[in-house]
């Protein structure tokens, strides 16, 4: 359940509300690791607790019956922070993030993004919160094939009715190091350059949160690897809190924060100093 | 260790040996297991072949009424019938002599209340105590024929008669010089089917009666028929030899002869016309499925890429993947044509319930294998037409399609034996077209047509999805989604600007040349064609009618001209029967044509070929010929021409040709003859009355009854009657047109769901994306609104302008109407094309919406 007084002053960092049944490690207020991504900086009200998820369960219907996706899931990432979901295929971990993004609709408790409580709101309504506080980066980049970088980028803010937005998109797109390649369609970018485009469209709002779903899933090692410098970049640059889904252990490795996921619940939350630990106690 | 392969140049690597019915059971078991997505490809055949099916199914069915009820219809085995000349002596003796014998007089002529005050145009048909031969005359209520015609000068009126003219049965009205007793009211008369053009209400009489009204006098435009119930065998061959002896037997009686076989030959051949016209429609409207066809199976060849490429690497042949695919897209078409032809049968039973009345006789169930035989070529042609070019495609899938994604496969060529095959095809499709079409002029020109509109539409479509990816974007997101859409490669522009372009224009054309027709009927005429015909008038009684005429109104103007009935037996030395005429001059050669005579060129005629004779001319017997006519039917001046006149044989010489303004509905004859031919024939005169403008319609109603009353024999007809009498039956033909053009809308609509279905992952993904970057419902539902919009309303302009250049074409050349634009038939097409776009394209947006988005985000 989440606690009285939530918003926006309530500067609980790091902590989670973890079902009594957990095995998992939960450790509060624990200090950064200076080898790992340093806190964002900058940005006012950093501090503040951007997703707060309360007793969150999501259940699918399908014909053979209903499929419990998610259960107990309380979790509550504070401003700035980096947080990478992990876990085996099938735990939920995309789930969650959609979640957070307003993609899905939790059928138990409470998903608040940016101070917003989600439920009981339309999808017009969800789309209107993620055009100004939410940013998200897909593992198949879905970019508009019929639009152009710059075309792509600039239309977030298009749609909440931006007049500058074409010259945002530049700056996003020169600050992704795309700027040369503005008026090219998707299907002339490689793989990485396409990355590069979701990414400056899921950040040319400013968002408070970005969310990324296997964001190098779809990209050979170094152009992973780059993707995944420069997304950490930007959300430090701009003071984002970044949440990730990822199977790959050293772009978690990078995060401050790692939640690991089984069969729809969190069965660990580890901050950066306990992280090495509890990999190798899992390893073992 | 090496190994020693012979690949030199020359030797053959083995080719597939899969036997060809192993391929094609291959095929169908695959097809088996997968027949999702083939729905719009059979309904598209289906529809189409439904169309021909069902029009040939109609059309046999009538034709079979025809025939098994002919005898009934025709009033017995043959009848023979002429104009003015009731049979003489000699010639009835020899009808006699061959079966029973009826005989029946009609004519048209005016009935009038006793007081004068109200009149009517009727069909009057005098009969014998023998009518009918074969069926019966029913009556209303309890009165009998032998009551109602024989026992005093008593007549069966139809009873739409009593209500116009205010009467009741047992009241007495004028006919001609008589007064007859309504005794009864008409239930039905069996061989109505047979009268020509009716334009007004039907009235019997008895023979004896109708010799009492004075209307049957010499020279009266009166028809004489007698029906036959032949004695012995009546088999279309005895009935051939019975036309021979005619011919051979009463060589100059200047008879027409029918038989039961075809009871009305002029309704057979407007059935006949009306059906190729309609095929020409169907395959129109499969044509356009033709479009759906080939998107479904460029859609299937996609799908399958994976599969065909790994086919490929395990050893298939170009050939045989050919072959596979060709064999399923086979399986459909014939799975398609089948359930085409099963709703084609259903047509005659549906059109019987829906227009009975509009039907000339109840249709029949029966088909001959020749319509239903055409019906599924026509499928299983088009079907081949439009898979053969994405079939070839299948073919060229490389393995290597396996290993790698082709993000745009790059235009391809198929093989030439594909393109070869798919050039015969389309030529085989026209020809079937051609070939069984008797005017293949007409349907030449519908091919043109077709072709252009497969030309123009796709070249449209391009132009639209260039002009789309080149405009600058609007800053509105909405509007900017909506261009790049119009302007993307796989977009829909392309599919929703052929399919739906293509019926459209149809429907234009449809409605444009009916528009333009009725303008022509109702407006036009007014301005330029006389308002009254003036039938039977006694030339002693002419200038007193001119007088009563100009007395009524002073500024009426009255033309007249002397009217005989008469035939053409032959032209240039050439039998009328084997003179070989273009349709639009066949019908000169057809049952009997007005004839005339005059001292000077006619109003409304120019001589453009010849001298006019002079006004005293005595010598050899001469015609003018109308120059249109006579070149059709290869006439020049010096020619001779024989017609039959009042049972005579008479052979005159071409002195000119005629241009004559048919349009202005005048007094105008094919045939005018100088004086000394007809001049001691006796004949009555034909008189038009040209009012002024803004006569109202009372002057007018009185001008009527007052010639009526001083005139009792002249027949009066309304010009304006005539044509809506006219217009009514153009109308029911219209709407068989269109109804048949609507078929080729519903076709374009089928095509346009199969690309919106094939369109409809790609649109979800686009609206998933779009809605997790902030667009609402409402962005996207505009985008989908205004790209729709776009679409239609480019499709309708430019349908628009190619059904006005097709109505146009047909007008000038074929009808020689003039063309008028009709806006009501621009909105119409707009509005229609609008709504069926917007409607099939909104259905598929409410699933886009309603679409979870998260199913479609997740990584692949």
């Amino acid at each position: 359940m989440p606690g009285p007084g939530y918003e926006p002053a309530e500067g609980r960092q790091g902590s989670s509300h973890l079902p009594s049944q957990s095995t998992a490690t939960t450790t509060a207020d624990a200090p950064r690791n200076a080898g790992r991504e340093p806190p964002a900086a900058g940005r006012p009200g950093a501090g503040a607790t951007v997703v707060r998820l309360a007793g969150v369960g999501l259940t699918l219907a399908s014909r053979a019956g209903d499929v419990e996706i998610l259960n107990g899931i309380d979790l509550d990432v504070p401003e700035g922070q980096s947080l990478a979901i992990v876990g085996p295929s099938g735990s939920g971990k995309t789930s969650l993030l959609m979640l957070m993004g307003g993609l899905e609709q939790a059928t138990r408790g409470s998903v608040k993004v940016a101070g917003q409580e989600f439920s009981g709101l339309d999808e017009d309504s969800l789309a209107r919160i993620r055009s100004r506080a939410v940013g998200i980066v897909f593992q198949s980049f879905h970019l508009v094939p019929t639009m152009t970088a710059l075309e792509n980028v600039a239309l977030p803010l298009e749609f909440r009715g931006d007049a500058n937005a074409r010259g945002k998109a530049r700056s996003a797109l020169a600050e992704v190091g795309l700027a040369p390649r503005i008026e090219h369609y998707p299907a002339q970018l490689s793989g990485g350059e396409q990355q590069r485009v979701a990414l400056a469209r899921a950040i040319v709002a400013e968002p408070r949160l970005l969310l990324a779903d296997e964001p190098t899933g779809n990209l050979d090692g170094t152009t992973g690897r780059q993707i995944v410098e420069l997304m950490f970049a930007l959300g430090r640059r701009h003071g984002t809190t970044l949440v990730l889904v990822t199977h790959d252990d050293r772009l978690a490795e990078r995060c401050e924060r790692v939640v690991r996921m089984a069969d729809g619940r969190i069965v660990a939350d580890t901050m950066a100093a306990t992280l090495g630990a509890a990999s190798a106690g899992a390893s073992t | 260790m090496s190994v020693d392969v012979d690949l030199a140049p020359g030797s053959a690597l083995p080719r597939s040996g899969m036997p060809r019915l192993r391929i094609v059971s291959l095929a169908l078991s695959e097809l088996a297991r997968s027949w999702r997505g083939f729905g719009i490809l059979i309904a598209c055949i289906a529809l189409g072949v439904a169309v021909i099916a069902g029009v040939g199914a109609l059309s046999d069915g009538l034709r079979s009424s025809f025939e098994r009820q002919g005898e009934v219809l025709l009033g017995g085995d043959v009848t023979m019938s002429r104009p003015h000349r009731r049979a003489m002596l000699e010639e009835r003796a020899w009808m006699d002599a061959r079966g029973r014998v009826s005989e029946t007089a009609s004519l048209r002529s005016m009935m009038r209340r006793l007081d004068g005050s109200d009149q009517a145009l009727v069909e009057v048909k005098a009969v014998d105590r023998v009518y009918p031969l074969v069926g019966a005359l029913r009556l209303q209520g309890m009165a009998t024929v032998e009551d109602a015609l024989f026992k005093g000068p008593g007549a069966i009126v139809d009873p739409i008669l009593l209500e116009r003219l205010g009467i009741k049965i047992g009241d007495r009205v004028q006919l001609g010089n008589a007064e007859v007793v309504i005794r009864a009211a008409l239930a039905s008369e069996p061989d109505k089917i047979s009268s020509r053009f009716t334009m007004g209400p039907r009235i019997f009489l008895s023979l004896a009666s109708l010799e009492s009204t004075g209307l049957a006098g010499p020279g009266s435009l009166v028809r004489w028929r007698y029906a036959l119930s032949l004695e012995g065998a009546t088999d279309p061959a005895a009935l051939l030899a019975f036309r021979e002896a005619v011919r051979v037997g009463l060589p100059d009686a200047g008879f027409t002869v029918n038989d039961r076989r075809n009871p009305s030959p002029a309704v057979t051949r407007t059935l006949d016309q009306l059906r190729q016209f309609l095929t020409l429609i169907g395959l129109a409207s499969l044509m356009i499925g033709g479009v759906g066809v080939a998107n479904a199976v460029k859609a299937y060849v996609d799908r399958r890429r994976k599969v065909i490429a790994a086919m490929k690497s395990l050893g298939a042949s170009s050939r045989q993947i050919f072959t596979l695919h060709l064999a399923q897209v086979l399986t459909l078409a014939l799975v398609g044509t089948a359930m085409g032809l099963g709703l084609g049968l259903l047509i005659p039973g549906v059109v019987d319930w829906l227009v009975a009345g509009a039907l000339p006789v109840r249709a029949e169930f029966a088909v001959s294998p020749g319509s239903l035989g055409l019906a599924a070529t026509y499928g299983v042609l088009v079907a081949l037409l439009f898979a053969l070019w994405p079939l070839g495609r299948a073919g060229e899938i490389r393995a290597a399609a396996l290993f790698r994604e082709e993000v745009a496969p790059s235009f391809q060529w198929p093989r030439r034996i594909v393109v070869a095959a798919t050039i015969a095809t389309a030529l085989a499709v026209a020809g079937l077209a051609i070939f069984t079409s008797d005017r293949r002029l007409v349907a030449v020109y519908f091919l043109l047509g077709i072709v252009a509109v497969f030309v123009v539409f796709p070249l449209l479509g391009m132009v639209v999805a260039w002009l789309a990816r080149r405009l600058p974007r609007p800053a509105r997101p909405e509007l900017g989604l909506a261009l790049g859409s119009l302007g993307a490669p796989g977009g829909l522009t392309r599919s929703v600007v052929l399919s739906l372009g293509a019926g459209l224009s149809l429907l234009s054309a449809v409605a444009l040349v009916d528009s333009s027709i009725v303008t022509e009927l109702q407006t036009r005429l007014p301005k330029n064609s006389p308002d009254y015909f003036l039938l039977d008038i006694p030339p002693a009684e002419m200038s007193p009618l001119a007088r009563t005429v100009v007395h009524a109104q002073p500024e009426a103007r009255v033309d007249e001209a002397p009217m005989l009935r008469g035939r053409l037996v032959s032209l240039a030395g050439r039998r009328a029967e084997d003179v070989k005429a273009p349709p639009e001059a066949q019908w000169v050669l057809r049952g009997d044509r007005g004839l005339s005579y005059a001292a000077e060129v006619p109003a409304g005629s120019r001589v453009v070929a010849g001298e006019w004779w002079p006004t005293d001319h005595a010598g050899e017997p001469l015609v003018s010929f109308e120059a249109e006519l006579a070149r059709d039917l290869k006439l020049s001046v010096g020619d001779t021409v024989t017609v039959n006149v009042l049972g005579r044989n008479v052979t005159a010489r071409i002195a000119n040709l005629r241009e004559v303004h048919w349009e202005s509905l005048g007094i105008n004859f094919v045939m005018v003859f100088s004086p000394n031919v007809l001049k001691g024939a006796p004949h009555n005169l034909l008189a038009t009355i040209t009012l002024p403008p803004n006569v109202p319609l009372a002057a007018e109603a009185q001008l009527a009854r007052e010639i009526g009353k001083a005139h009792p024999a002249v027949t009066v007809i309304r010009v304006k009657d005539a044509v809506d009498a006219f217009n009514a039956v153009f109308e029911k033909v219209m709407l068989a047109v269109r109804a048949a053009g609507g078929v080729t809308l519903l076709a374009g609509a089928l095509v346009l769901a199969g690309a919106l279905a094939t369109a409809q992952q790609q649109r979800i993904r686009l609206a998933v994306i779009l809605k997790a970057i902030g667009g609402t419902r409402r962005q996207i539902l505009t985008m989908h609104l205004v790209e729709y919009l776009v679409l239609a309303a480019i499709t309708a302009v430019v349908a628009l302008g190619i059904g006005a250049l097709g109505a146009w074409a047909v007008l000038t050349y074929l009808m020689k109407v003039e063309f008028t634009f009709s806006w009501s038939a621009v909105s119409q097409a707009i509005l229609l094309s609008s709504a069926l776009v917007v409607a099939l394209g909104m259905a598929g947006t409410a699933r886009v919406l309603s679409a979870r988005s998260a199913a479609h985000l997740r990584g692949e």
